[in-house]
């Protein structure tokens, strides 16, 4: 096993023939190809035939079998468009495009849902092995879908799976680290990933998934998830629990009805609203330093010390590092400091 | 040929070499592998030099090459470089078996070898190559908010491995500019 140097260390290592030699060397090649990635030619290669049937089992289909084009691709002249973000057509109702695993044993590990952004993830794990299920707006499907084109060498379309209906393309990273894309289909597509199981597992698993709308996905949640109806009041406790020890709890101006989330999952919920509060805050300590208001300042450290006390942050804490940032800032702003990078941290 | 693109490339080698080579270093078993890796990310951007992204940008995008061509040696099909035959000998050679200057500690190594592929993965990008989520997310092709609370996931799990002792944040891997910002989610 190689040591896992510091790239100083690396750097310091006597490779100085080698490293200008393959400089050179590199140099020397042909460019054989420097046309953008994403070209219609490229992802026509991709080359689907019509979904034999729309039925949700997912079956690898041995390479070269009748509606898997293989090298020599479809007659483009009846080629339904599948690949390159076109619609596909599996028959999914238009708001179920999330997908869900219902396989016996798989635990929920991890739940990101954004509607805003139109994107999430669910994540699950068995005895060491996980699967992830990933849902992105169909913009992005040509970027990514090139991006794992090149998980091989040379570059290809991956092997044919069907997933929940569709022709899908499958890749491997590893022996036990498999990603599969589906095609768009209602203006979404999506990307499994499973780790530590075996192709023949992975896909196994993959016939288990179940495409669900926003209501179906919060049916399928365990216990401990916020649904739509719970988060205004999670919100609500939240912000009293804040409201104990952070006075007043908001700046001037601002109500806590604007704070809000879509969040599924406690811990981004209470990142949702403690990221707000904390940000109105520091916004404020930021214009009134700039403006040279002492006393809003000196308001804004003061609510933000208090940070330590939010009973939400003290729970997050075991779970992850949100609570840490929150705190780095208060921190700064007590030592007088407007937080560096606070407008960006507080616009994603 | 234009000298102007050999002067780009050559800046980008300059730039990069010692970051790739030492992404490559922390992920493979023998030195030849991490050479080789080296070698087809280069070429790689070599070829692409137009879609190489500008500033900041670029050192992720190499990591992104260098991922892939990591997993294709994994998977078994990779193929001898006919490039860096020279590097590949030399650093067989110079290549220590242990040092003190690695970028994190071995029971750490340890903890995050039982973590899942994904987590690991976002963490090594994290604490080895101190990349901060947008450019994670730019390394493994997803967004930032996905990054976001995977990375605090990872970071939780590996906590409990450790027994709640804190993740040290791992060495600086390399001269430019630490890019880790205190946000951590």
């Amino acid at each position: 096993m190689n040591p896992q140097l510091t790239d100083d260390a690396v750097a310091a290592l006597p490779l100085h023939a080698g490293r200008a030699e393959l400089l050179e060397e590199i140099m020397q090649t042909p460019v054989l190809d420097d046309r953008p990635l994403a070209t219609p030619d490229t992802r026509r290669r991709r080359g689907w035939l019509a979904p034999v049937a729309a039925a949700a089992a997912v079956a690898v289909l041995a390479g070269g079998t009748a509606w898997w084009a293989g090298a020599r691709g479809p007659d483009p002249e009846t080629a339904p468009p599948v690949a390159g973000g076109g619609p596909a057509t599996a028959g999914a109702p238009a708001d179920a495009y999330r997908a869900v695993l219902d396989a016996e044993g798989w635990r929920v590990e991890d739940v990101y849902d954004d509607a805003k952004q139109d994107t999430g993830d669910i994540g699950y794990s068995k005895d060491g092995a996980s699967l992830e299920v990933d849902w992105y707006p169909a913009a992005g499907y040509d970027s990514r879908y090139d991006d794992r084109r090149h998980i091989t060498d040379p570059p290809s379309d991956g092997s044919p799976v069907d997933l929940l209906g569709l022709p899908s393309s499958m890749w491997a990273y590893s022996a036990d680290d498999h990603t599969v894309i589906r095609p768009v289909e209602n203006g979404h597509f999506l990307e499994v990933r499973g780790s530590g199981l075996t192709e023949q597992q992975y896909v196994a698993l993959l016939g288990q998934l179940r495409l669900v709308d926003a209501d179906g996905f919060e049916a399928a949640l365990p216990e401990g998830y916020v649904t739509t109806s719970e988060r205004r009041g999670q919100i609500d406790e939240m912000l009293d629990g804040i409201a104990q020890v952070a006075k007043p709890l908001l700046p001037a101006g601002m109500d806590r009805s604007s704070i809000t989330s879509d969040q599924t999952d406690p811990y981004h919920l209470g990142a949702d609203v403690t990221g707000q509060v904390a940000c109105a805050w520091v916004g404020q300590f930021a214009e009134a330093t700039r403006a040279g208001d002492e006393f809003a300042a000196q308001r804004a450290v003061g609510v933000m010390e208090t940070s330590y006390r939010w009973p939400v942050l003290k729970q997050m804490d075991a779970r992850g590092d949100w609570p840490e940032w929150i705190w780095s800032m208060a921190d700064e702003m007590t030592a007088g400091q407007v937080p560096p990078g606070w407008r960006q941290s507080c616009a994603d | 040929m234009s000298s102007g693109r050999e002067d780009d490339f050559r800046r980008l080698y300059a730039a990069h070499f010692d970051a790739v080579l030492g992404f490559a270093i922390r992920r493979t078993d023998r030195p030849e592998d991490a050479a080789d890796a080296t070698a087809e990310t280069f070429l790689v951007a070599w070829r692409r030099l137009a879609h190489v992204p500008a500033g900041a940008d670029q050192r992720p995008w190499l990591y992104g090459v260098a991922r892939r061509v990591l997993a294709n040696q994994r998977r078994g099909d990779r193929r001898r470089s006919s490039l860096g035959d020279r590097l590949r000998r030399e650093l067989a050679t110079a290549m220590p078996d242990t040092s003190d200057e690695v970028v994190q500690r071995a029971d750490v190594t340890a903890a995050m070898r039982r973590l899942s592929a994904r987590d690991q993965e976002v963490l090594e990008l994290h604490l080895w190559e101190g990349l901060e989520p947008r450019e994670i997310a730019e390394v493994l092709g997803i967004t930032t908010t996905v990054v976001r609370p995977r990375l605090s996931r990872a970071r939780a799990r590996l906590r409990e491995l450790l027994g709640n002792d804190p993740v040290p944040p791992g060495h600086p891997p390399s001269r430019r500019p630490q890019l880790t910002r205190k946000e951590q989610p």
